[in-house]
């Protein structure tokens, strides 16, 4: 009797992974079936491009349109201006999350829960929304088409998911090390700069990377608040492809390519980190 | 159960040095956050009240100087613009959060068997959801294409369709097409929470069912749905938040067209202030597609709280 109940659940445990396999199988082709077209299309020659119905396997392969962007002027200043706004959002964040993670983290006080929420709560509050003002705000002090502009409203949004990051990161570092160093005497300020945050500076690393990708991504921030030649790429490309009568297909493709880059580098990087922290931040109020 | 207690003297000196700092410590943690708060309450909290306050004025982006009219605007707003907005909002909303759940929630099934190389998939298939918003929608056109694109090309050649379709272009299938590229962008997202949450289910209990008889399915419905029904409320909940204001996507698909058929909350208040320069009217919009957003918000922290609490 007890060999049966134990031998029967054993046979339905063994595991069916064709059932998996196809559901991986399916979703694969949907999540990769654009990626791959997005490829296809950045190397096919133009007169390829245009055709109907189009070529599943490219026949020839070329690089022109990647020599085209080159060629374009103002795509590098976007990439430029991207690049400058995406590091200086990472800095900043990094500096304004450190603080506040290790607040949220280390003391306890009044009004602490509430504060985290507030910041918790404020990345849900409509871009679209807050623009309408922001741009009043941003016109009034003279900041409309700067960096700053971008940095400041970025920050904001950037925030909320890396302060969660780092609180986790510093939840893990034992209290008695900073404890010890004030025993040493050490002031508050030197705890952190000197203790605090080498010893968390991969952490730092990661949410610094994290802000760069979702500054590097934003696109209604700086379609409204910077002018063409403080414009990044995402809204650049937006206005040099699509407002245009027709579309370079295979050239924006190409730039799409180029403009995902970066973030799929820091992310293969950060991959680790970044699904923790996901979780994290998502999970704890 | 402590062993030895230590003297009452010597605890007091123990602790006499830190009582002192106590204070100063709370203080000094406070302090810490003053950079957020301010830049919170300059880009996020100023502006918020700001806007809302515009609504009640009729102002102009482009001309200086602002009226008050009380609640007109609001009175406008619902005439001709809140209910179409409301229902395309709503649609999209639904739509966006269901499907990409019900994919992602598949996939980390699926991922959550033993599946040769599933560590590998896992980072794989997140990246959909790295890539640029702005890259996303560029793809997704270009695969909607009227004349080249690759879906009236499949679709032709597998004999589905006659003719190509102007997928984008066409009011019945704009917000359809536009559901489908934003699924592939945040179904790895919704795979990656749920996959994280699969992993916390003992798999003891599932032994157990097992032994006792349990079909895949019933422990399905009776142990992985119940473990997981926290997470699931976080992920939905989240997602229908953010869709409620998504903007990217739709803006660069269709830009809220054709004839309106895909104009959501955000699409209008943008096209209304920076368009229109009407920002009285997009104030007024802005706060009643707030006061909806709150409700959702409100029901996420106390989602949030409670879970964080098990």
């Amino acid at each position: 009797m007890t060999t049966l109940t134990v031998a029967a659940p054993r046979k339905r445990r063994k595991p069916r992974p064709w059932l998996a396999m196809a559901a991986v199988l399916v979703i694969g082709v949907f999540a990769f079936g654009p990626v791959y077209w997005l490829i296809v299309t950045a190397l096919t020659p133009s007169g390829d491009a245009f055709r109907f119905p189009p070529r599943l396997w490219p026949r020839t392969v070329t690089l022109e349109h990647f020599a085209n962007l080159a060629d374009n002027p103002v795509l590098g200043r976007y990439l430029v201006n991207s690049l400058i706004v995406s590091s200086l959002t990472a800095v900043l964040t990094v500096l304004v999350s450190a603080y506040t993670a290790y607040s949220f983290s280390k003391f306890r006080y009044r009004g602490r829960r509430s504060l985290m929420s507030l910041i918790l709560a404020s990345q849900m509050f409509p871009q679209a929304l807050l623009l309408i003002t922001l741009y009043l705000l941003f016109s009034a002090f003279g900041l409309l088409n700067s960096y700053l502009a971008l940095v400041l409203s970025f920050t904001t949004f950037t925030l909320p998911l890396c302060v969660w990051m780092l609180k986790g990161f510093f939840d893990t570092i034992p209290d008695e090390l900073l404890e010890a160093a004030k025993v040493d005497g050490a002031g508050q300020g030197s705890v952190i700069h000197r203790i605090l945050l080498p010893v968390s500076l991969p952490g730092l690393v990661a949410t610094g990377l994290f802000a760069f990708i979702r500054g590097w991504n934003d696109f209604i921030f700086a379609l409204t608040l910077a002018g063409p030649d403080k414009q990044t790429l995402p809204p650049g490309l937006v206005n040099t492809y699509l407002g245009e009568f027709q579309a370079a297909w295979p050239d924006l493709m190409a730039a799409s390519l180029v403009v995902s880059l970066p973030v799929v580098g820091g992310f293969v990087i950060l991959q680790r980190y970044l699904v923790a922290g996901l979780v994290s931040g998502a999970v704890k109020g | 159960m402590t062993l030895i207690s230590s003297p009452p003297e010597v605890r007091d000196v123990a602790k006499s040095p830190r009582q002192g700092r106590h204070l100063s410590d709370k203080t000094f943690g406070f302090l810490l956050t003053l950079p957020a708060v301010v830049l919170f309450s300059a880009i996020v909290l100023y502006p918020l009240i700001g806007s809302l306050t515009t609504s009640l004025f009729q102002q102009s982006l482009v001309i200086p100087g602002r009226s008050f009219v009380g609640l007109d605007n609001f009175r406008q707003v619902l005439d001709d613009q809140f209910w179409p907005v409301l229902r395309n909002t709503l649609v999209f909303t639904v739509f966006s959060t269901a499907c990409p759940f019900i994919l992602g929630f598949a996939l980390a099934l699926a991922l959550n068997t033993r599946l040769p190389g599933r560590a590998v998939l896992r980072g794989v298939f997140l990246f959909p959801w790295v890539i640029p918003g702005v890259v996303v929608s560029f793809a997704w056109l270009w695969i909607f294409n009227a004349n080249y694109g690759l879906l009236n090309g499949v679709l032709v050649q597998l004999g589905l369709i006659d003719a190509p379709v102007s997928w984008l272009g066409d009011p019945t299938t704009a917000m359809a097409a536009i559901i489908v590229a934003k699924t592939w962008a945040s179904f790895p997202w919704i795979m990656v929470m749920l996959l994280a949450g699969l992993q916390t289910v003992p798999a003891t209990l599932h032994e157990a069912a097992a032994m006792d008889g349990a079909g895949t399915l019933r422990r399905f419905w009776h142990i992985t749905l119940p473990h997981l029904r926290g997470i699931i409320g976080i992920v939905v909940l989240l997602e229908v938040i953010w869709n409620f204001q998504h903007f990217d996507m739709i803006y660069v698909l269709t830009g809220g067209g054709p004839a309106g058929a895909t104009t959501t909350f955000a699409v209008a208040v943008y096209e209304t202030a920076f368009k229109g320069f009407d920002l009285g009217r997009a104030g007024a919009l802005g706060a009643l597609w707030l006061l909806l957003l709150l409700v959702l918000v409100v029901g996420y922290v106390r989602l949030a709280e409670r879970e964080e609490k098990r």
